[in-house]
């Protein structure tokens, strides 16, 4: 881990940061008794550890691409510095469900958000709220391994230099790297390119690269899915250790992966209508890991983690 | 980073962690037999309703370490060393939960046995000697267990036959203990007193044969019950007489 002097000020006001100064940032707020005995599943129990604050609250989301749905009321909390997996079969909206959480479907022109989506009790699609800076705080990464064809340095210098960060490149990067585990494999070639670094090299490199802009939350859209086992257990090794520091949210076909390093687990099925025109994705069950693993409440979880449907 | 530095260091922090919540579950077990064998001593009712409540700690540990190797179970598949480890460990823990609860059925006798019932002081020693006996097994099965040591293992065995003569001794000794009805009733409380402590030695073997099995992969009995005439199993070295 970095010294104190060299990590990225995480508390520099985000605000000024951002492109034309937008209202949106990270607020710590305590959660009133109140809020914290909102069920996080609709009819659901009340999970434990109702201390740890929420950093998303979803009510009724639904998405839709065009005119057909792809989630339907969601209604979760997503807890801060916890690491939260997203699991369920192919079509079931996990990676649609994660895109919300930092606007990233503002980029599909037929996509549409219904429901509130609020991040510490912001609204996240209010009309005043900058998606640069929301990106900025909410970072993500993606399937496959996406370094963009530079140095490795300057992969991680991009996102800081854009958002016109201010302090010593040379730290902001060295401690990105030294956060994405990443620094003593790099530390001699920082001036090579980012292509010729191994897969699971390229995808800690793309953490590394959204830790520079100092996130609060990491959006892990199947990080591992392209890595062979020994890179897996180490970004989920690292994702352990960062999870001290981020809310990290996971979409994960692996369900041992979610399994493994996961807090919570939301599981979500695809349901269909009555003439099975329109397919869309639907929370079944969230709660602690270990129940889901261990004693699921229903039937469908069960029959999923346990492997009878997939 | 090396190319073979070690991976999932969480999951090994999690594992160590429910190892050493069984292993010290084996130490509650045995402090629990440290005060029903004083109990049994000095006739200490109180002390014995003391072992009887406390038994719910015992209780609890057990519990514990059962959800937590249900949850390494489900969350991190773990293979090969590390299966047979929580197999074992599951294993251990059930043994310290029975063993809590001889200590807890024995504790129940004393009251029966009224204020100052008749005592005959040859058997009240082998009663004490074979708990004192069953006590080092238990630091010995534990010590063996944590430290991966088959020769401390197998030598449970050896140690176990001295429990199990005393508890045919102290048989003996409640035969022929006399006509006196109330001498005849402590006699066969002390019978079943020795019974107990018979079944928890045996539970210290048990424990050295599930560390013969995390070592080796092999699950075999050192020593078969129902065919005491067999030799002990090849591979499986004889302690010495002074471990």
């Amino acid at each position: 881990m970095p010294d104190a002097q060299t990590e990225v000020d995480k508390t520099s006001e985000p605000a000024q940061a951002g492109r034309d100064g937008g209202k949106f940032e990270r607020k710590a707020q305590a959660v009133s008794v109140t809020a914290g005995l909102r069920p996080d599943v609709d009819g659901g129990r009340v999970p434990d550890d109702l201390a740890r604050e929420a950093v998303f609250r979803l009510q009724n989301v639904s998405v839709h691409y065009g005119s057909n749905p792809a989630v339907k009321d969601i209604s979760m909390n997503i807890h801060e510095r916890e690491i939260t997996a997203l699991i369920g079969p192919s079509g079931c909206g996990k990676s649609t469900l994660l895109r919300t959480l930092n606007r990233m479907n503002d980029l599909i022109p037929s996509a549409r958000v219904e429901g509130e989506v609020a991040y510490h009790d912001q609204d996240l699609y209010a009309r005043d709220i900058d998606p640069v800076q929301v990106r900025k705080l909410i970072g993500m990464v993606f399937q496959k391994p996406n370094p963009f064809p530079k140095s490795i340095y300057d992969n991680i210098a991009f996102g800081p230099r854009v958002l016109g960060m201010k302090g010593d490149m040379d730290e902001i990067v060295e401690s990105a790297l030294r956060r994405a585990a990443l620094w003593d494999e790099v530390k001699d070639r920082l001036k090579e390119n980012a292509f010729g670094m191994s897969g699971g090299q390229q995808q800690r490199l793309c953490i590394a690269r959204s830790i520079a802009v100092s996130p609060d939350v990491i959006l892990m859209d199947e990080p591992c899915s392209a890595l062979d086992p020994i890179s897996t257990g180490r970004i989920e090794d690292l994702m352990l250790e960062l999870k001290e520091q981020y809310s990290i949210v996971i979409v994960t076909h692996n369900m041992q992966q979610a399994a493994r390093v996961s807090d919570r687990t939301a599981f979500l099925i695809v349901d269909l209508d009555a003439d099975e025109k329109n397919r869309w994705g639907r929370l079944v069950e969230y709660d602690r890991t270990e129940q889901i693993f261990t004693n699921p409440q229903d039937k469908r979880t069960e029959d999923y983690v346990t492997g009878k449907v997939g | 980073m090396s190319p073979l530095a070690e991976v999932r260091t969480a999951y090994r922090e999690e594992l160590k962690a429910l190892e050493d919540q069984a292993l010290a579950g084996v130490e509650m077990a045995s402090h629990s037999l440290e005060r029903t064998l004083e109990a049994i001593e000095h006739q200490d009712i109180e002390l014995a309703s003391m072992v009887i409540a406390d038994d719910d700690r015992i209780d609890g540990r057990y519990l514990e370490v059962h959800q937590g190797i249900l949850s390494l179970l489900a969350r991190q598949a773990p293979v090969a060393t590390d299966l047979r480890l929580v197999a074992a460990l599951l294993h251990l823990i059930r043994h310290v939960e029975r063993m809590g609860d001889q200590c807890v059925n024995i504790c129940k006798l004393l009251p029966l046995e009224g204020h100052e019932p008749p005592r005959n002081d040859e058997m009240l020693g082998k009663i004490l000697a074979m708990g004192r006996q069953v006590i080092a097994q238990m630091k010995h099965a534990r010590l063996a267990f944590s430290h991966r040591d088959m020769e401390l293992a197998e030598d449970l065995v050896r140690q176990d036959d001295v429990v199990d003569k005393l508890n045919r001794e102290v048989f003996r000794t409640a035969i022929e203990i006399g006509d006196d009805v109330e001498m005849r009733e402590w006699g066969m409380h002390m019978v079943l007193v020795a019974r107990a402590l018979e079944r928890m030695g045996d539970m210290t073997v048990d424990i050295g044969e599930h560390t013969a099995f995390v070592v080796t992969g092999l699950f075999r009995e050192f020593q078969d019950a129902s065919h005491p005439e067999l030799e002990r199993p090849a591979g499986f070295a004889r302690g010495t007489p002074d471990g």
